[in-house]
């Protein structure tokens, strides 16, 4: 039974592996950082998976659960990874980094918006990427826990300032 | 960078990641679930012994008001100190119970500031110092009587006692402004910033500014 549970958590985890992913990489520049960020979500994730809220949607709940940790990550002092060898050194998500000429253009613009989404204060971060995951304004009030209008308008105001981001750095 | 700019670069790297990344099921396997590096159930034993120490103060004070109530200045002091034990002893169970509210499937904001709340616990005991300043005498008279069995109200002078009523009962108002300034909502004050700074440290300090954010973040206006 405890088997059968864990086979259907890694595979809730592998079908939402993006989520995770994005967020780990807009918290954390530094990459043992990382490695520790994503063990936390799994374990947080893996604590309240008896709990998952079916009036929600998993993807709601997990965002939830991963930006609350992500952002406790964050704010802490001395990240985790400087404190002792706790968990495994391997990461949980592996990526295979391959490149061609017509990604180059697309690579740059996705840095520049990564960098952007990075310089953004934690909160301010979590709406950034909920936006860019199309959720819709209402989702992401439900996941931030702030009015849909209050969503509409700090969205646009961050999108212009991204505008101005782009135009300075392209041109 | 326009709507429909921001939708091919999203489109493309989430075409790439679904390319690329994959979950490596070893490391899934081996990690140790149960162990999480989260530190409230930590914080949580702190103030649950935070909690049971205040109660023995305010029932161990309630006990010395009784067994001196023939002696008035005694009486004073001891309920003057059991009410400052009595605010952080309510301070310290409502930690315990913002903490156990604390699950990280709730909204973000919610569970940000019951989180930042929990962090800047600190400013209370601050406060209370602070606030306590007219009356620090009934915890030199009370300290004194209790560790060396000495009175020592009765070897003060009944001119210095006056003054230091008169003295100390004209602070009330200030101290009374002072303790309502000193809040996350004043951090744009310079003097404020700078004395929570000093007394409290870093942590505290940048909890106070992170509720100030979330707040801000909250209002739809800034």
């Amino acid at each position: 039974m405890k088997t059968n549970k864990k086979d259907i958590f890694i595979t809730t985890i592998d079908t939402h592996k993006k989520i995770i992913y994005k967020i780990v990489n807009s918290y954390c520049k530094n990459s043992e950082d990382r490695k520790d960020l994503e063990q936390e979500i799994i374990i947080q994730l893996w604590n309240s998976f008896d709990r998952y809220n079916t009036e929600y949607k998993y993807s709601t709940w997990m965002y939830r659960i991963a930006l609350n940790v992500a952002i406790s990550f964050y704010r802490k002092e001395k990240k985790w990874s400087a404190k002792s060898d706790f968990y495994n050194e391997e990461s949980i998500f592996s990526i295979v980094e391959e490149k061609s000429k017509e990604e180059t253009e697309l690579d740059y613009h996705l840095k520049l918006l990564q960098e952007f989404i990075h310089n953004l204060n934690e909160l301010n971060k979590a709406l950034m990427l909920l936006y860019l995951e199309e959720k819709s304004y209402e989702e992401i009030a439900e996941i931030l826990g702030i009015t849909t209008t209050n969503v509409a308008t700090k969205i646009s105001r961050i999108k212009l300032k991204l505008k101005n981001e782009f135009q300075k750095n392209i041109k | 960078m326009e709507a429909v700019e921001l939708k091919i670069i999203r489109e493309a790297y989430n075409n790439k990641l679904d390319k690329t990344l994959s979950l490596n099921l070893s490391s899934m396997e081996d990690l140790q679930l149960g162990k999480s590096r989260n530190s409230t159930k930590k914080i949580l034993t702190y103030r649950v012994f935070e909690v049971v120490m205040f109660s023995f103060l305010v029932m161990f004070l309630g006990w010395y008001i009784a067994n001196n109530w023939d002696q008035t200045h005694l009486v004073i002091s001891g309920v003057i100190v059991n009410i400052f034990a009595l605010v952080a002893l309510v301070g310290s169970i409502g930690q315990v119970v913002l903490l156990q509210q604390i699950d990280f499937s709730k909204p973000i904001v919610e569970i940000r500031k019951k989180i930042e709340l929990v962090n800047s616990h600190g400013l209370l005991f601050i406060k209370i110092i602070f606030f306590s300043a007219p009356v620090w005498w009934s915890y030199a008279i009370i300290a004194v009587d209790l560790s060396l069995g000495v009175d020592l109200y009765v070897h003060l002078e009944q001119d210095f006692v006056a003054r230091y009523l008169v003295v100390n009962f004209l602070l009330i108002i200030p101290l009374v402004w002072f303790f309502y300034k000193l809040s996350y909502k004043n951090l744009h004050i310079k003097w404020v910033r700078k004395t929570i700074g000093l007394f409290t440290g870093t942590k505290i300090m940048k909890a106070l500014a992170f509720l100030n954010d979330i707040e801000e973040f909250e209002n739809l206006e800034r």
